[in-house]
């Protein structure tokens, strides 16, 4: 049995309400009770109590797994119901038991109190703790989908293993909304996804199992949950192909879901967060309705597509990383065809496209700078290769016939028939 | 419109597409607009990786010319392209060979050298093994790049090899060296060089009546040694098999320089045997940019059907091979032959069979230059 009593500044009222976890179905029954008044005070906040037979050990462990994730907004003190007005806040938490903080945002009139109580053999213990609330709110105002980003980094920075070194994480997020029903209920889907890198040095030995996987984190309406089928196929349906990535298999444990890579590179992990909510709550039981599949497999896409766009060599498709391969070739091919020339001026005008300064010049400066540029215009365009496919550029362009009697022709290697004139 | 337009009398200079013979200086000068065009292309605001525009150099884009007035007909090749790409997977090693064997020429030129293609050969496997294998790959390579740049072989540095040998009634001189009577050099002959350019400075003199095209070195030498020359008055050439430019080059320039001298063709009676002809007399598509300006007009002596029917014992002919089979092929369904060569095509296909000049010698050795000499005599030619 959940108790919870809830009221928002706005609210003449508390709001008492009785959740039956009992209940076969994983929503349990809601029930309304009689509100209290507040007598014209105003406040705002929440307090759920849990009455559960476990010993506390275990319920401290289960509560502490779930604090972990969840990432919820507050409504602050003075704002209204629009969630427009977060304020963040980031927590740590830790074990042992009695020394446990949560994940928040950081509201400078909201505090959150942990009260936990037990039998035994000496008689019912109450165990009270106000939590700190960490600094002042840094980012205000913020969107939902900041608040989920900023999370997300806290939580992989808390997994680092003990090898990882300073901040090397990049980010990418998304946000997919449908267009709303006539009661302005519209769905939103954000997703954040996060690649950490090791750094070299960590022996082989040390890399985890689970390192080749990524659990996803899910949540609905601002809390922590199962994945939704829905979701579930939006992750199988999207092409991680074009993004250098190869699906092993995708797992659904109570719930929990875990992606499995193939040919993940050892110092490459990927996280995921998805959060499907309803922009306005009218009611306190949530719409029925289930995340849409397309907006979740748009907003987890975009947040690919938004890494990949903010981080220079980072999830290219399978073919580009094949060009990134001929990159130092051709780059060492040019340079040294452009540095055996006995023509300066030929030589001070290749260096002046690529930008390096004359006094500079030699066979590393110039091979370098040409290969650079090539694999981020490798990058440019497996970015762009899915939104629009570009004319190619041919190195000579004026040939006026060349455009209009142009056909295409595959290489083979050996494969053309034989013509005796071929001689 | 499609046949009208690929055999034309009018016109065909629009369609022509052919690689200019330049100078070293021109040439480093088109390398390095390719280079400077490449990087303009990849520091651009729309930066992209420029793809290579080659001529194909296929029998669907090359065309035939037939003169209008000597009946004389070549192949070109005419404005359809080719792409060599780094974006497409199954093109981008080639993409990269092409940039390499550029890299190379304009070293080469650079340092005002020639190489040879062996040389080149050994070189790129040096310093590049993951990108070259072989040396058909080079040469295919190489051809890449004459296509892109449009200019000869010759131009980009690259020699000839020297194959072909020239003996018989035939004085050459090259510059400020001493006058060379080819019919007595031996049964090797003149050793044709390398360097078209040499070869265009020959100075050259003749009263022969008759060029001899000879299909294998052995025959040559054979004609060669028995002073065929001095019984029927001609000159020997031979590429020793497959025609390479430089012997075409040369063969060529005779041509138009003796406009009167009749030009023969000395062949196994085989598919293999005629195509080596054809490419003499019509060009050919792998060096089609080029081939063109070399082609001259030369006819089918022997050997031929009614030779191998008449001259030939049974017990000499051996079975095709399958690559036969192929030529053939490839002959029958070609539009620039002529109707009696595709004759002679089919009537080796029927019988199955082939046979080398040699087997001539079946009725001696001297028999070679008789037969010769009557098929000469009775304007027996095709």
């Amino acid at each position: 049995m959940l108790y919870l009593a809830t009221t928002s500044v706005s609210d003449s009222e508390i709001h008492n309400l009785n959740l039956n976890l009992k209940e076969s179905n994983s929503v349990g029954t809601l029930t309304k009770l009689p509100s209290t008044a507040k007598n014209g005070a105003k406040f705002s906040g929440t307090e759920v109590s849990v009455s559960i037979s476990k010993s506390l050990d275990d319920l401290l462990a289960e509560v502490t797994c779930f604090l972990q994730k969840v990432q919820f907004s507050c409504l602050s003190a003075d704002s209204t119901n629009d969630f427009s007005n977060y304020k963040e806040i980031s927590v740590n938490y830790s074990f042992p038991w009695h020394f446990m903080q949560m994940i928040l945002l950081k509201v400078p009139k909201v505090v959150m109190e942990l009260l936990v109580g037990g039998d035994d053999s000496l008689g019912s213990q109450i165990g009270s703790r106000i939590l700190v609330i960490e600094g002042s709110s840094v980012y205000s105002p913020v969107e939902s989908i900041k608040c989920l980003k900023l999370g997300l980094k806290d939580y992989v920075r808390k997994h680092q293993t003990r090898f990882s070194v300073g901040e090397n994480l990049k980010v990418g997020t998304g946000v997919a909304n449908s267009s709303g029903s006539s009661q302005g209920n519209s769905q939103v889907v954000e997703a954040v996804v996060i690649i950490s890198e090791m750094s070299e040095l960590v022996p082989s030995s040390c890399i985890r199992e689970q390192d080749m996987k990524t659990e996803v984190l899910y949540f609905e309406d601002f809390v922590s949950c199962s994945i939704a089928q829905s979701s579930l196929d939006a992750l199988t349906n999207i092409n991680w192909k074009s993004y250098g990535l190869a699906l092993r298999s995708i797992a659904n444990h109570d719930g929990s879901v875990m992606l499995e890579w193939e040919n993940l590179l050892p110092d490459f992990h990927i996280h995921i967060a998805i959060h499907c909510y309803h922009r306005q709550v009218k009611q306190w039981v949530a719409e029925n309705s289930l995340p849409d599949r397309n907006l979740v497999r748009k907003a987890v896409k975009c947040a690919l597509d938004d890494l990949k766009e903010n981080n220079q060599g980072v999830l290219l498709s399978r073919r580009a990383l094949k060009m990134c391969d001929y990159a130092p070739d051709l780059a060492k091919t040019l340079a040294q065809l452009i540095l055996s020339s006995n023509d300066l001026n030929f030589q001070e005008e290749c260096c002046s496209l690529l930008g390096v300064q004359s006094q500079e010049v030699n066979m590393d400066n110039v091979g370098n700078c040409i290969r650079e540029k090539i694999i981020s215009v490798i990058g440019l365009n497996d970015r762009n290769s899915q939104k629009n496919k570009e004319a190619p550029t041919f190195l000579f362009e004026d040939d006026c016939f060349q455009k209009e009697h142009f056909m295409e022709e595959e290489y083979h290697e050996g494969e053309e028939a034989y013509n005796f004139l071929d001689l | 419109m499609g046949e009208l337009s690929r055999s034309t009398i009018f016109f065909s200079d629009q369609h022509l597409c052919y690689a200019d013979i330049l100078s070293p200086s021109q040439v480093r000068a088109r390398i390095e607009v390719a280079v400077l065009n490449f990087l303009k292309a990849l520091s651009s605001n729309s930066p992209s990786i420029s793809d290579l525009s080659l001529i194909s150099r296929n029998s669907s884009n090359s065309r035939v010319s037939r003169g209008l007035l000597t009946g004389d007909s070549w192949i070109f090749l005419s404005h359809s392209f080719c792409t060599r790409s780094l974006t497409k997977e199954n093109s981008a090693k080639s993409f990269i060979r092409v940039w390499k064997v550029m890299e190379i020429c304009y070293q080469v030129l650079v340092q005002e050298k020639r190489v040879t293609q062996r040389e080149l050969y050994y070189k790129l496997l040096c310093d590049s093994p993951d990108y070259f294998t072989s040396q058909l790959q080079v040469n295919r390579t190489i051809q890449d790049l004459v296509a892109l740049l449009r200019c000869s072989r010759y131009s980009l540095g690259i020699m000839a090899s020297s194959r072909g040998a020239i003996a018989g009634r035939l004085l050459l001189q090259e510059p400020d060296k001493e006058v060379v009577d080819c019919s007595t050099c031996g049964s090797s002959g003149y050793a044709i060089s390398g360097d078209l350019e040499l070869l265009g400075k020959l100075t050259m003199g003749t009263d022969a009546r008759y060029i001899i095209m000879v299909e294998k070195h052995a025959v040559f030498q054979r004609l060669a040694e028995d002073r065929v020359f001095n019984q029927i008055p001609c000159i020997l050439i031979t590429a020793k098999g497959f025609p390479d430019i430089a012997t075409r080059f040369l063969l060529h320039r005779m041509c138009k320089m003796f406009p009167n001298l009749l030009v023969l063709g000395l062949v196994d009676w085989n598919p293999a045997g005629l195509a080596i002809l054809c490419t003499f007399k019509f060009g050919s598509i792998g060096m089609g940019l080029e081939a063109y300006r070399y082609a001259c007009n030369i006819k089918w002596l022997g050997l031929r059907k009614d030779d191998i029917n008449q001259l030939i014992p049974k017990e000499c002919l051996v079975p095709l091979k399958p690559r036969d089979l192929q030529i053939a092929k490839s002959l029958m369904s070609s539009e620039i032959l002529q109707d009696s060569y595709k004759e002679e095509v089919a009537a080796m296909v029927q019988s199955g069979r082939r046979a080398e000049i040699e087997a001539l010698y079946c009725h001696g050795y001297d028999y070679l230059v008789k037969f010769l000499a009557t098929k000469i005599v009775q304007a027996n030619y095709l």
